[in-house]
């Protein structure tokens, strides 16, 4: 099994490679080159910070066509983590309005309740759903870890979890080979390890 | 719900962990006694971050600083927050590529509100944490060696202004002194906040953090007592936030 993280130079990559090794995975490698790509057996499109900034530097180095050949086209397996599950979505406004890789039907927008705390910081629970490959042998309701200032809504079945901050928001979806979650499995203790095995070991 | 956050603060001084005392640091370990008595990996479970302060007095060596902690954090994964004496973004970088998730800033919040607004827009607001060291109405910068003239209250005003993601308050008069969190002060500032809220200084045993994490002001407590949670003391607090209730994460 090869994993390749896609890097794209924003966010802590540290940390999930940790991770995979932990968890054994065969070949681990850090890389936006589209042969690497190419030879993955999955894909994880990681990030933090800002989607437009994101999105420009995805564009520069290509990645957006290699990530649709090599997902869309060649359906291999991807776990968008963080900003990286808003990016395969259609669009966000933060910092005015940009397009996401549109891989799945969402939109990202800022949380905007009266009195809530903005980043949403810390653990919260998820209403697990079981139709998910990669809430497998999770118990409903679980602590994830997360970190954001926006948040992703749809209107679409993209066989959605939910989580609420003020309102209900889509914590993880899952449309075929391609999965996301707003939190952070690499950085949520035990559920974590258990959600990122799961995607090496069935999606 | 969101949970509040139980956090372990470690200070790190010219490649020694400490016990602070009101801002005296007494040196207890270097990297391989915390390793033999603090078990890591182990401690982890019960955390759900871990902050590294790099409080060196004299000349600072972040390429060590970042070694220790890239050595630290190996195999631990929870949020790692790394900080002292970051002067410019080739810091933050370092700090961020062994290992850091957040960074913690202090002298610069105050000195360089241009670096803060660099460091936010490249590695998002969620990834810094401005850290206040106060003492009554003052607020101390430096290590708490420099006081500066603005009052905790309008400095407080003024964080909310540069789009950090959250803050750190730390009482420099509980620090290290095991009788509880300064939480009226937590009360005042919280009501001219809109990020989340740290506290700092003074938790002396697991009341005092359930304390801390009862309070509605309070999003996280954070503790630097190495001797106070030494061996099971961690894990022990955490079993007894969870009995009694305190709306604190769990996992298996």
């Amino acid at each position: 099994m090869k994993i390749v993280v896609v890097d794209y130079g924003m966010g802590n990559i540290k940390s999930i490679v940790s991770v995979l090794k932990y968890l054994e995975v065969d070949e681990i490698s850090v890389s936006n080159n589209p042969f690497e790509i190419a030879s993955a057996d999955k894909l994880i499109l990681p990030g933090v910070g800002s989607f437009a900034m994101a999105m420009s530097n995805i564009k520069k180095l290509n990645l957006d066509k290699y990530l649709k050949d090599a997902v869309i086209v060649n359906k291999k397996p991807i776990l968008g983590i963080c900003l990286g599950m808003q990016l395969m979505g259609g669009s966000s406004t933060e910092d005015l309005h940009s397009f996401g890789l549109g891989f799945i039907q969402g939109s990202v927008n800022r949380f905007s309740a009266p009195s809530l705390k903005i980043p949403h910081i810390g653990f919260n629970q998820v209403k697990v759903n079981n139709n998910l490959k990669l809430f497998r042998g999770i118990d409903n309701v679980s602590d994830f870890y997360f970190v954001h200032s926006y948040k992703m809504m749809s209107e679409y079945d993209i066989n959605q979890s939910i989580c609420h901050y003020g309102n209900d928001f889509v914590s993880s979806y899952e449309v075929g080979n391609i999965a996301g979650v707003q939190f952070h499995p690499e950085l949520s203790q035990t559920n974590g390890l258990k959600l990122l095995d799961n995607f090496i070991k069935y999606l | 719900m969101l949970r509040k956050r139980l956090i372990f603060t470690l200070i790190y001084s010219d490649g020694f962990f400490n016990q602070s005392r009101n801002f005296r640091l007494q040196k207890v370990g270097d990297i391989n006694w915390l390793e033999k008595n603090y078990a890591f990996k182990k401690l982890a479970f019960s955390l759900d971050e871990l902050i590294v302060l790099d409080a060196s007095r004299g000349s600072r060596d972040i390429i060590t600083f970042a070694k220790n902690l890239s050595r630290l954090v190996e195999d631990v994964f929870i949020p790692i927050c790394a900080g002292g004496g970051i002067r410019c973004m080739e810091d933050a970088e370092v700090l961020f590529k062994n290992g850091a998730d957040k960074i913690i800033l202090n002298t610069i919040i105050y000195e360089n509100k241009d670096l803060v607004g660099a460091l936010i827009k490249k590695y998002g607001s969620q990834s810094i944490v401005a850290s206040v060291d106060y003492k009554k109405n003052d607020v101390f910068v430096k290590n708490g060696a420099q006081k500066i003239e603005v009052k905790l209250h309008d400095y407080i005003d003024y964080i909310n202004s540069l789009g950090v993601g959250e803050v750190y308050l730390n009482s420099m008069e509980n620090d290290g002194t095991g009788f509880g969190y300064d939480l009226e002060t937590a009360e005042k500032v919280a009501e001219i906040f809109s990020i989340p809220l740290i506290v700092a200084g003074g938790a002396g045993n697991g009341e005092h953090l359930s304390e801390g994490i009862a309070s509605p002001w309070v999003n996280a407590v954070a503790t630097a007592n190495l001797f106070n949670f030494i061996g099971d003391g961690l894990p022990n607090a955490r079993q007894e936030i969870i009995s009694s209730k305190g709306n604190i994460a769990q996992w298996k």
